[in-house]
């Protein structure tokens, strides 16, 4: 798990929703690929794909790629092309604002920081808890590495779990 | 208009009758009427005053097509020629009425109308109204002079009968004409534009009541006096009277000296920085610069009313999340808090607050804290306010504001 790689990432996703782009692509791994999950299951970004250097092709009604593309199809992953596969993210913009407005890292490379359920309790309260600030704007959220999967900190207090803090995204 | 049905009306129990006054405009936001019943239906009312549309199309018997009577053949003559009369007596006699019984039924295709009516009136909103002719129109008239108003006064007391009332006065001040020529094109003009559903002064829940304001020539030749070309420029803007514009919350919050260097020397004169609010979430910044302080000022305030913009309010009292501004090098921050916490912030921002009316806050000014700027850059932090509704939109998420369910919509 590379932070260093992860922390590109949150920059990358910034300075591209900043330059209004429909598809970005990151770096392809296992943590990318479950975080963009988590971020697109919270409406951040419109589709995660993962493709090869250049962008998949656009579905012909939906406008964006999709994985479930009868007519263009997903190259599947094999040991040959593995190296070279991209994962690319369709970004959203809500009344010509980035829907993904800030990600920013909370774990740093140098200083992983992890947080049972009492303190992510009082940071969706609102509350700051040692070194991790409260969720205090509406629809911000702060992603967390568990032992069940990537996850939202609301999600991770209802199923009773911590984990390493790694990203908020406002 | 007509006042008579021009068919036999079937669905007379639904539709409203034609009344010989106009009906009261009201604004439609759909094109069918607002009620086809005007009796509210009791709950648990007589079954037959629940029938659907399927029962009473079943249930037609021949007894429900009654030839017209007396007073309906009447009506009908006024508005049908003779001929036209004839050809619907020659109709009505064709048609059997059990004929008319059996094969009765509701429209189904889709061509059919999406509610129920009998065309005895115009309805606004859905019917193509009726206008004026052209020809009532006169290009020559032109308004009475005081020599002619003089004259129809005469001619009134001339006309008088012996018995004159007080009412008698009225009805000809009423009918008094203001123009000379054509009398149509000032009692019936015609015109191109869409009549109004409401007339000035009617509300959507008081329709009919027009509640007229007399102002008196002295009243208005005093409020004229008192104004400034400045104050009457703003009222003229921004639509305001000059008594809203008065109970503004309005401030001069920064005002220092600036100087322009040119090579004749150093001309001096005053910065001014005002903020204008009205209490109720609206809030504006205006700035100027001016030879004299007064004159800045108050150039400042109006261009602060002028500028006044809608600022989100969580509960009428707070902000919705922490926000930042920044302007040069003045970095703030406004964090929202729980009801009776009060403003605790510097003097600028509380002077913002108090104007826009917010109750609750907390801020932090970082780095510099140049009072222009940090004014500047509290009007950018609650103007950066982002709508939870919009987030929702943005992310396709439900966002339930949990305060708001714990106290049942009542916090």
């Amino acid at each position: 798990m590379s932070l260093v790689n992860l922390s590109h990432v949150c920059s990358h996703l910034n300075n591209a929703c900043k330059a209004r782009l429909a598809i970005t692509s990151i770096p392809n791994s296992n943590l990318h690929l479950k975080l963009s999950h988590a971020l697109q299951n919270s409406g951040y970004i419109s589709s995660v794909i993962r493709g090869g250097p250049t962008p998949p092709p656009k579905h012909t009604i939906l406008g964006t790629p999709t994985v479930s593309d009868g007519n263009a199809g997903v190259e599947p992953v094999t040991q040959d092309n593995v190296a070279s596969r991209r994962l690319w993210l369709g970004l959203k913009y809500w009344q010509s604002e980035p829907v993904l407005g800030k990600m920013t890292m909370i774990s740093k490379p140098t200083r992983r920081i992890t947080i049972d359920v009492t303190g992510l309790r009082q940071v969706i309260r609102g509350e700051k808890y040692q070194t991790v600030e409260g969720l205090r704007s509406p629809g911000e959220n702060l992603y967390l590495s568990t032992d069940r999967g990537i996850m939202e900190a609301r999600e991770c207090v209802e199923k009773q779990i911590g984990g390493l803090v790694l990203c908020r995204v406002q | 208009m007509s006042l008579a049905r021009p068919a036999r009306c079937l669905f007379c129990s639904f539709s409203r009758a034609a009344s010989a006054v106009p009906r009261v405009p009201r604004r439609q936001f759909h094109p069918s009427p607002p009620s086809l019943n005007s009796k509210p239906k009791p709950p648990n009312g007589p079954e037959s005053e629940l029938k659907s549309l399927y029962q009473i199309s079943r249930e037609m018997k021949q007894d429900d097509f009654q030839p017209y009577t007396e007073e309906e053949k009447a009506g009908l003559r006024e508005v049908y020629t003779p001929e036209q009369i004839a050809a619907i007596e020659a109709g009505e006699a064709a048609i059997d009425p059990k004929d008319m019984a059996d094969q009765f039924a509701f429209r189904t295709d889709p061509m059919k109308l999406r509610y129920l009516d009998d065309f005895s009136t115009i309805e606004p909103g859905v019917d193509k109204h009726v206008r004026a002719p052209v020809e009532n129109t006169d290009y020559d008239a032109k308004m009475k002079t005081r020599e002619d108003f003089v004259q129809d006064l005469a001619q009134y007391f001339m006309d008088m009968p012996e018995d004159a009332s007080a009412g008698h006065f009225v009805r000809f001040l009423e009918n008094v004409r203001v123009t000379r020529g054509k009398e149509e094109n000032e009692l019936n003009p015609h015109s191109a534009l869409v009549p109004d559903f409401i007339s000035p002064g009617e509300s959507l829940t008081e329709t009919g009541k027009v509640t007229k304001t007399i102002f008196t020539d002295a009243v208005q030749k005093r409020l004229g006096e008192d104004l400034t070309a400045a104050m009457k420029r703003l009222i003229q803007d921004t639509g305001y009277s000059e008594q809203h514009i008065r109970s503004l919350k309005t401030k001069a919050l920064v005002t220092h000296r600036v100087v322009n260097q040119t090579r004749l020397g150093k001309i001096a004169s005053t910065y001014s920085l005002a903020i204008a609010g009205n209490g109720r979430g609206l809030l504006g910044i205006g700035e100027a610069k001016s030879d004299e302080l007064p004159d800045a000022k108050l150039q400042a305030t109006y261009r602060a009313i002028r500028n006044m913009q809608p600022i989100p309010r969580y509960e009428h009292r707070t902000i919705y999340g922490d926000v930042t501004g920044k302007v040069g090098a003045v970095d703030l921050k406004l964090m929202n808090r729980p009801p009776g916490f009060g403003l605790r912030c510097q003097h600028l921002i509380f002077e913002m607050c108090r104007a826009a009316g917010i109750h609750d806050l907390a801020a932090r000014v970082g780095r510099s804290r140049n009072p222009m700027n940090t004014v500047k850059a509290a009007y950018q932090a609650l103007m950066s306010q982002r709508n939870p509704d919009d987030i929702a939109r943005a992310r396709g998420k439900k966002l339930v504001d949990v305060r708001k369910v714990y106290y049942s919509g009542r916090a």
